[in-house]
């Protein structure tokens, strides 16, 4: 926006007000604001274009709410061992895969990986009583038990994002023997950090989890949502529009933001059950990374996981800061374990242009290098 | 009360300290620049010292009494509300969502129970199967122990099998030695027998001569004989001494 200025300019600009480029640069933004308005009526069918999740895909498995897609690649895959994604239960997963451009599962499929995706569903009231360990010794046992059985292979890799990270991380912890290699993104492990502020409000002192859970039964997306914008209302609230009527008549500005938006509104309920043991046995009393985490009638140790490891962290995450993911590589016995701390923010450690660019070349070929 | 006087103490720190900090931001403001690119300046300057501020203020215990505060009033008046439902739907014999929800934990407590079940005989296999692999490989070493045997034996069969065709070699040789000797024996059995038969020949030619011979001599006696008669019919004859002289 600004206006280039010569020497001449540069002097007036030192007496006194430069008219002529305050002149300009007014007409310039009558003019651009002029195109903003124009552009307004066109963002509904913008919205409309949005789609969940761009590389082809079909169902393979189904148990109740649980859906795995299998992508499409062109050809036969070149690996033998299955990468399944898992992600977090309170959002949807097509994050993984948001627009072409912005696909950590494109990245995978091109590079030959037979690549899944755990689809958690979203839970109705009946599913209010199911445990982390339903999802992680019942529903993920079952997705990987059916990969292994598809693919022929004995081992399969997992890709955890947020809370599928962590579950991820309970399920290798567990399971060892069926993981080959394990990839994290921005994985919640050691709560007793104070640096993120959904620590700090979950402190026993000033959350009730069990009064919270009992009368809520599942926990509602409006709140987990509200939640999350909480963590920077200024940004979320204030910021986030205003960049948007800054550069709505900029389609491929719009797009991005209208694929982001889509998804961060598309939360979905947690299982109460599953909220009430992450909120107490992590965050309030950090089991995980003393090797104490009940889980069903197993203890996870994460002393048990000897598979290779790559730790992917956000620098300026807000939501799982890198100090609560990082300390995963000393509680691991893998000696084969790798850390990138990525400059972005929770969603951009997935989707920013740079991440695609130079960040998921460099995680695909780290897993390249170490699958069969 | 005081918990109440210190949220507000700290609501009204949030706002003064908002406002102070974003007068702040205005004193960077410079006229010389366009006004629209000041504008965005002043705007993000403002926008970041109040997420700062707010940040802050959303760390402070005040804050967060406040939010416990807050969601525990909704929380009762949610389980308020409920209770009066619940009510209603018992007056109405209707099933409330806390009847669905008893039966769900029913369900649930079955399925636990049976989960448990499966898993111990989950346990119970997996100790089965530890059990079936450790005969199977006892009895694959023990399978290995005998293909060893076997294996020695076969080799030991096949050194007497060497051993017996070099003595049948041995033995063929010596019979065909013999065969040979046996030939020359009889080729010896057969000359003598030829001689022999040679001399038996020229014994029987010998016996005819010394027969024929004595033919003719008993042929010359009884020609001698018949001379004697014909003399004895004539007197003064001698024929007993003449006869044992003759033989």
């Amino acid at each position: 926006m600004s206006t280039p200025t010569s020497p001449d300019t540069d002097k007036k600009t030192s007496d006194g007000p430069d008219w002529e480029a305050w002149q300009t640069s007014l007409l310039k933004e009558t003019f651009t604001n002029l195109q903003r308005l124009t552009s307004i009526p066109f963002l509904p069918s913008k919205m409309e274009r949005v789609r969940k999740g761009v590389t082809p895909r079909e169902i393979v498995y189904e148990e109740d709410r649980l859906k795995v897609y299998h992508y499409i690649g062109e050809g036969e895959a070149k690996f033998k061992t299955p990468l399944c994604f898992v992600f977090a239960l309170v959002n949807r997963p097509y994050i993984m895969d948001l627009k072409e451009g912005r696909s950590i599962v494109a990245h995978y499929v091109k590079a030959g990986f037979d690549t899944y995706l755990v689809d958690w569903g979203t839970p109705t009231r009946a599913e209010r009583f199911l445990t982390t360990d339903d999802y992680v010794n019942g529903y993920l046992l079952n997705v990987v038990e059916h990969l292994r059985e598809r693919t022929g292979s004995d081992q399969v890799n997992l890709l955890g994002y947020c809370m599928g990270g962590t579950l991820s991380t309970m399920f290798t912890a567990i399971h060892q023997d069926l993981v080959k290699n394990l990839v994290l993104l921005a994985t919640g492990i050691d709560f007793s950090t104070r640096e993120g502020l959904i620590n700090l409000w979950t402190d026993p002192r000033y959350f009730d989890v069990d009064k919270f859970v009992d009368t809520m039964g599942n926990i509602p997306a409006e709140f987990l949502q509200t939640a999350f914008l909480m963590l920077k209302p200024i940004a979320n609230l204030v910021e986030k529009p205003i960049n948007l009527m800054e550069n709505i008549h900029r389609d491929e500005f719009v797009d991005d933001y209208l694929h982001m938006e889509t998804w961060l509104n598309d939360n979905i309920p947690v299982p109460g059950e599953v909220y009430r043991e992450f909120a107490k046995y992590l965050f309030q009393q950090n089991l995980l990374t003393k090797n104490r985490m009940p889980l069903g009638r197993h203890i996870v140790d994460l002393r048990k996981i000897t598979c290779p490891l790559l730790n992917l962290m956000a620098r300026n995450d807000d939501l799982v800061p890198c100090s609560q993911s990082e300390v995963l590589n000393d509680l691991v016995s893998s000696t084969d374990k790798e850390k990138i701390i990525w400059p972005a923010g929770h969603i951009g450690l997935a989707v920013s242009g740079r991440a695609q660019k130079e960040l998921w070349p460099r995680a695909v070929d780290w897993l390249v290098q170490r699958t069969d | 009360m005081n918990k109440g006087l210190d949220q507000v103490a700290a609501f009204q720190k949030l706002w003064t300290d908002s406002f102070a900090n974003m007068a702040g931001v205005w004193s960077q403001f410079s006229p010389g620049s366009p006004p629209s690119d000041e504008m965005r300046k002043m705007r993000g300057g403002m926008l970041k010292v109040l997420s700062e501020t707010w940040d802050e203020y959303m760390r402070t215990p005040q804050f967060m009494e406040m939010m416990k505060a807050s969601l525990n009033g909704a929380l009762d008046l949610k389980r308020m509300a409920r209770d009066g439902m619940n009510r209603v739907h018992e007056q109405f014999e209707t099933p409330s969502k806390e009847d669905i929800d008893g039966v769900l934990l029913a369900i649930r407590h079955v399925e636990g129970r049976l989960l448990d079940r499966l898993e111990g005989l989950d346990d119970r296999v997996v100790n089965l199967n530890e059990k079936i692999d450790k005969i199977d490989q006892r009895i694959a070493e023990q399978g290995n122990g005998i293909d060893k045997r076997v294996a020695n034996l076969g080799e030991k069969i096949d050194e007497v099998d060497q051993r017996i065709a070099e003595q049948g070699n041995a033995i063929d040789e010596r019979v065909a030695n013999l065969g040979e000797k046996i030939d020359k024996v009889d080729e010896r059995i057969a000359k003598q027998g030829k001689a022999i038969d040679e001399r038996v020949a020229n014994l029987g030619e010998k016996i005819d001569k010394v027969d024929q011979r004595i033919a003719n001599r008993e042929k010359a006696i009884e020609g001698r004989g018949q001379t004697a008669k014909t003399k004895a019919q004539k007197p003064g004859a001698t024929t007993g001494a003449k006869h044992s002289q003759d033989k």
